[in-house]
C-alpha cells in the first residue's frame, strides 16, 4: 500500500486560509489505509478547522466527503457539484490524488492535507515501514526477498558497508541493516554463495531518472 | 445458531428464542445497565402482562441458554425482571391505555396465566373483556396453587389490578357450565370466548386404600390452604410425587404444621422432574426426599391412614424416554405416616364440556387447534394448561397472547395466521478462545430468608436485588447480536477490526471479506470506533449517538455559565441517585453514559468542544469492573492525541482531563473540583455562541 501521513494542523490552517468555503474531501483507500484521510479523519479534521476558524474569527463553511479513491477519474467526477460549490477542496489523498482533482477540476484550487510517504507493509496496527522505491527494476530475486533500494540507506546493491554494527545502521540503532538481513537469510536458505555476484551499475532510468514515467497496456487502452 | 426454521435473517438473542413470549430480555437488561429502571419496567410490560409474578415463579429458559452461562454463569434474567418490576417506580408508571373501543365483548373463563394474558391483550387492542372465575379470588393456579411463600399474593393481585386497570372486568365466584354458558354469554353479547380453566384436579394413583381418611390431593390441599380453609397436619407427612408441586406440597406442609415431610418419588434423584434449585429450597428447610419408590397400597389402622406400601422402581423412562415404570414387586417398603399427599399430576375439569358440546380429547383436555387455538366451536377458543397439558406460567401466558390475537383476527371478520411461534433449539456456541479471552464476573447472589423465618410463615423465601446488585448483574450481559454489522459496500479490507478486537471475533477471507458473528461478538465497540472508513456499525449504541447526545445536553444547559461534559462509564459503581446528586452537586457537568470509554472517540470529543464545551472530561471505571480493562492504556493515549489537537486550533490542552472512577459513586470530589477551578482561572470558551 502507499502510506500517507496527514501534515501538520497549522501546515492545513495555513494553506486553507485564503478559502472562506472548503471541502476536506477524504480517499476511502490508501489514505483511510494509513490513519491519515479516511472518513474518521474527515470527521476530525473538519471539526479541527470548524474551530480553529471561529476562534480566530474567519468566516465560511467547511463541508466533508469521502470518495472510494481520488485516483481515478470516474470516481472523482462523482463529486463533481460539491466540488463546484466550495472554492477549494482539501484532498486527503496521496499526491496522484490531489493532482487528479486538479486535473479533473481545472478551475479550483485543490490543496494537499498529506504527505506521500512510501510504499510499504503494516507491520502491526499503526505500525507501518517502507519495502519497496518503485525503482522499476525488481532484484529481489538475487536478495533473499529484501530490497536494498528501499532499505539501505545508501542504496547499496553490493552491501553491507563499514556502517553496519551489530545488524544496525549507523545512521540509526532503530534502522536493520538490510545487507545483514539479506546474509542471514540466504544463510538460511543456504544460497550464501549468491553473495559472489556482484551487482553492475544500476540502470536508474526505469526508476523515473529518465523523465515522467507512463505504463501503458496496449491491448487494454481505448 | 441452529433453529426449527430456515431464519438466518432473524437474529433472535438465545434468551428470547427460548422465551415462550419472546421476551427481549436485552432490551430491559440494557436499560437497567443504564439505571433506567423506569423504562425497563415499561419495556417489559410490553411484552409481559404479569411481570411482577413472572419476576418470581419464571422456570427462566432464558437463563439456561445466556451466552454468559458458556464464560461463567448466566445473567441472571428472572431476578433483574423481578428488580425492575418490583421498584418503587412501578406505582409512576402510566399504562398504555387501549385504543378505542372496538364494540366487540369478548369472555374470558378462568383468570389464571392464560386468561389473564388473553384479557390483556384483548383489551388493549380495544376490545370489552369479562374475565370470569369459579374460585372466590382471580388468579388461578397462581393464586391457590404456587404458594405464597413464591408468589406474594399482593404481587399477584398487583398484576391483576394493572390488567383490571386497562378495562377489563373480573368476576370471581362465577361457574362456567352452571353460572354460565357458551349459549348464555353469546346471549349477552359476547361475540368470542376463551377458555382457560387449566387443571384443577389432582390425578390418582389408583392403588388400594386411597379413599381413606388422611389421603389427601395435592392440588386441592394447596387449594384449601391458600383459600385459608382451616388445614392442619400431624406429625408426619409423606409426599408422593418429585414435581414441582410435590416440592410446592412438601414445603407448604411444613408451615401448616408437619414435622416431618418426606418426600418420595419413582425417579432417581438426577430424573427428578422438580427444579433443582426448588428441590435444595426444601431440603434446606427440612424436607427429606426418598428416591425411586412407588406406591403399592396405603396402610390402615382401625379405619384410618397408618402408612404406605412401597414397592420399588427401577426404571422410570423407556428406551424412547417416554414414562414407563418398572417395579420390583417382590422388594416391599412400608413407611408410617400419619398424612399422605398424592402429587403426582393434575387433570382438568371438564364437566362443562358436555353441556355445552366441547370436545375433551383422550388425554383429558379440550379439543382445539395447537396453533390458532380454535375450538371447534365458532368463536370459542381454549388455551393454557387444559390444552397443553401441565405447563409453566410462561407457556400459559404465551397461549393467551397468541389466543387474544386470534380472536381479533376473528372479531375483524379475517382469516386466522397459522404461523409457528419460533422456538429454538440449540445455542450456537462460543469459540473456546472467545470463552477464555471474556473476562469472568461472578454471578450476583443474594442470601434467601433464614429458615425458621420461612418455616414459621408464609413470607417470601426469594430475596430481591438491590440496585447495586442488579445493575451490577444486569452489566454482565454480553449483547448477542447488538454487537458489530459490517457495511460490506464500505469495507475497503484494511484489517483494523481484526486487530483491534479484544476477543478476536472479525474473520477474514482470501478475498478480503470481513466477517464478524453477531453472536460472538460482544459489542465493545472498538472496530466500530477505530475503523477509518467507518464501515461498521455497533446495534448497542448507533454511530453518531454519543455526538448527538453531546449536543443535545449543550444545547439544553445554554443558560449555565460554564459547560463541562463529563463522559461516564456506565460500569462503574454508582447508583442512579449518584447521578442525581452529581447535577446538584456539579450543576456545570453535563454527563454522558456510555458501555464503556472505549466508545468516545476523538471526534466525540472535539465534537463536545465544537459545541461550546468549556472542558471534557472521562470518566472510566475502576479497572475490576471494567470488561475489556486492556483497553485502558489505548483510550489514554486517544485522549492524549485530542489534547494536542485542541492545542492545534488553539485551546488550552488542559480543558480535556481522564480520571478513574473511585470505587464508589461516580466522581472523585478531588479530580472535578480541581477540574472546575481549572476552568474557572481560564477565559470562558471562545466556541461558546452566547445567546
Amino acid at each position: 500500500m502507499i502510506t500517507l501521513e496527514q501534515k501538520q494542523f497549522a501546515q492545513i490552517k495555513e494553506m486553507a486560509s485564503h478559502y472562506d468555503r472548503l471541502l476536506v474531501l477524504g480517499c476511502q483507500t490508501c489514505s483511510a489505509m494509513s490513519f491519515a484521510g479516511g472518513e474518521r479523519e474527515v470527521k476530525e479534521l473538519a471539526s479541527m478547522i470548524r474551530m480553529e476558524r471561529k476562534i480566530s474569527g474567519k468566516p465560511g463553511d467547511i463541508l466533508e466527503d469521502a470518495i472510494a479513491r481520488q485516483c481515478d477519474p470516474e470516481l472523482v467526477d462523482l463529486i463533481g457539484d460539491k466540488v463546484r460549490g466550495c472554492d477549494a477542496v482539501l484532498s486527503l489523498a496521496c499526491g496522484a490524488g490531489v493532482q487528479m482533482l486538479a486535473e479533473r477540476f481545472p478551475d479550483k484550487m485543490i490543496l494537499p492535507g498529506c504527505n506521500t510517504t512510501f510504499l510499504g507493509v503494516t507491520e502491526e496496527l499503526g505500525v507501518w515501514s517502507e519495502r519497496c522505491a518503485g525503482c522499476g527494476d525488481c532484484i529481489l530475486d538475487k536478495t533473499a526477498g529484501l530490497c536494498p533500494i528501499a532499505r539501505c540507506s545508501k542504496q547499496l546493491l553490493n552491501g553491507p558497508c563499514g556502517g553496519s554494527v551489530n545488524g544496525k545502521c549507523e545512521i540509526s540503532k532503530d534502522v536493520d541493516c538490510v545487507w545483514q538481513l539479506i546474509i542471514d537469510r540466504l544463510a538460511r536458505l543456504n544460497r550464501l554463495e549468491m553473495l559472489e555476484e556482484i551487482f553492475p551499475v544500476k540502470d536508474w532510468s526505469p526508476a523515473g531518472h529518465g523523465g515522467p514515467r507512463k505504463m501503458i497496456i496496449e491491448d487494454l487502452k481505448s | 445458531m441452529t433453529r426449527n426454521e430456515p431464519s438466518t435473517e432473524i437474529e433472535y438473542a438465545p434468551c428470547k428464542l427460548a422465551c415462550p413470549i419472546l421476551t427481549d430480555a436485552r432490551e430491559y437488561i440494557q436499560l437497567i445497565a443504564e439505571r433506567r429502571f423506569e423504562e425497563a419496567l415499561t419495556a417489559i410490560m410490553s411484552q409481559n402482562p404479569l411481570p411482577r409474578t413472572c419476576g418470581r415463579i419464571c422456570t427462566h429458559p432464558c437463563e439456561q441458554v445466556c451466552k454468559r452461562g458458556q464464560v461463567d454463569e448466566p445473567v441472571a434474567i428472572a431476578a433483574l425482571k423481578r428488580f425492575a418490576a418490583d421498584g418503587p417506580w412501578k406505582d409512576r408508571l402510566r399504562q398504555v391505555l387501549p385504543k378505542a373501543s372496538s364494540g366487540h365483548k369478548v369472555a374470558v373463563v378462568g383468570s389464571g396465566p392464560s386468561g389473564l394474558a388473553a384479557a390483556h391483550d384483548l383489551a388493549l387492542l380495544g376490545h370489552t373483556v369479562t374475565v370470569l372465575e369459579k374460585l372466590p379470588i382471580a388468579g388461578g393456579m397462581m393464586a391457590v396453587g404456587i404458594p405464597s411463600y413464591r408468589l406474594p399474593r399482593d404481587v399477584l393481585e398487583a398484576d391483576i389490578r394493572t390488567i383490571e386497570d386497562l378495562g377489563v372486568e373480573v368476576k370471581t365466584g362465577v361457574t362456567f357450565g352452571n353460572d354460565v354458558t357458551v349459549e348464555s354469554l353469546t346471549g349477552d353479547g359476547y361475540q368470542a370466548i376463551f377458555l382457560g380453566t387449566g387443571l384443577h384436579l389432582s390425578r390418582r394413583l389408583n392403588v388400594e386404600g386411597e379413599d381413606l381418611p388422611g389421603v389427601l390431593k395435592g392440588v386441592d390441599f394447596l387449594r384449601d390452604v391458600a383459600l385459608g380453609k382451616p388445614v392442619t397436619l400431624d406429625a408426619s407427612v409423606i409426599v408422593v410425587g418429585g414435581g414441582n408441586v410435590a416440592i410446592d406440597v412438601a414445603r407448604t406442609a411444613l408451615r401448616v404444621g408437619a414435622r416431618d415431610v418426606l418426600m418420595v418419588c419413582l425417579e432417581k434423584q438426577e430424573e427428578m422432574p422438580a427444579a433443582e434449585s426448588e428441590i435444595e429450597e426444601a431440603r434446606e428447610e427440612g424436607v427429606a426426599v426418598v428416591n425411586c419408590f412407588g406406591p403399592k397400597r396405603f396402610l390402615e389402622n382401625s379405619g384410618r391412614l397408618s402408612g404406605i406400601e412401597f414397592k420399588s422402581c427401577t426404571c422410570v423412562f423407556d428406551e424412547k424416554g417416554a414414562f414407563c415404570p418398572q417395579y420390583d414387586e417382590n422388594e416391599l417398603t412400608a413407611m408410617d405416616a400419619d398424612t399422605v399427599i398424592v402429587a403426582i399430576g393434575q387433570a382438568a375439569d371438564l364437566s362443562f364440556a358436555e353441556k355445552d358440546g366441547l370436545t375433551v380429547t383422550r388425554r383429558g383436555g379440550l379439543e382445539a387447534d395447537p396453533i390458532t387455538l380454535q375450538t371447534p366451536i365458532a368463536g370459542v377458543f381454549a388455551g393454557g394448561d387444559v390444552i397443553s397439558g401441565p405447563a409453566t406460567v410462561t407457556k400459559a401466558i404465551a397461549a393467551g397472547k397468541r389466543a387474544a390475537v386470534s380472536i381479533d383476527f376473528y372479531l375483524r371478520g379475517e382469516s386466522i395466521p397459522r404461523s409457528e411461534p419460533a422456538i429454538a433449539d440449540q445455542v450456537a456456541s462460543l469459540p473456546p478462545g472467545v470463552i477464555e479471552r471474556t473476562r469472568q464476573f461472578a454471578r450476583s447472589k443474594i442470601a434467601g430468608l433464614p429458615v425458621e423465618q420461612r418455616l414459621s410463615s408464609f413470607s417470601e423465601v426469594g430475596p430481591p436485588f438491590s440496585e447495586d446488585l442488579a445493575t451490577k448483574e444486569a452489566l454482565r450481559c454480553l449483547h448477542c447480536y447488538l454487537g458489530a454489522r459490517v457495511n460490506k459496500e464500505k469495507c475497503i479490507s484494511c484489517l483494523t477490526c481484526l486487530r483491534v478486537c479484544p476477543l478476536q471475533v472479525p474473520t477474514v477471507s482470501k478475498v478480503g471479506e470481513i466477517t464478524i458473528d453477531p453472536f460472538v461478538c460482544q459489542a465493545c465497540g472498538m472496530c466500530a470506533l477505530e475503523c477509518p472508513v467507518q464501515a461498521i456499525e455497533i446495534s448497542l449504541d448507533p454511530g453518531g449517538e454519543i455526538a448527538r447526545e453531546v449536543e443535545k445536553a449543550i444545547a439544553s444547559s445554554q443558560h449555565l455559565e460554564r459547560l463541562i461534559v463529563g463522559f461516564f462509564d456506565l460500569h462503574g459503581n454508582f447508583a442512579k441517585k449518584d447521578l442525581k446528586g452529581l447535577r446538584e452537586d456539579y450543576p456545570n457537568v453535563l454527563p454522558v453514559m456510555t458501555f464503556g470509554l472505549r466508545r468516545i472517540d476523538r471526534s466525540d470529543i472535539l465534537k463536545a468542544f465544537e459545541c461550546g464545551a468549556d472542558a471534557v472530561f472521562l470518566a472510566g471505571c475502576p479497572p475490576n469492573r471494567d470488561p475489556f480493562p486492556e483497553a485502558g492504556d489505548r483510550i489514554k493515549r486517544r485522549t492524549a492525541h485530542a489534547r494536542t489537537q485542541l492545542e492545534a486550533v488553539g485551546l488550552d490542552g488542559r480543558r480535556l482531563e481522564i480520571f478513574d472512577m473511585p470505587d464508589e459513586g461516580l466522581v472523585e470530589k478531588g479530580s472535578i473540583t480541581e477540574l472546575i477551578q481549572r476552568i474557572k482561572e481560564m477565559e470562558p470558551s471562545p466556541l461558546r455562541v452566547r445567546r
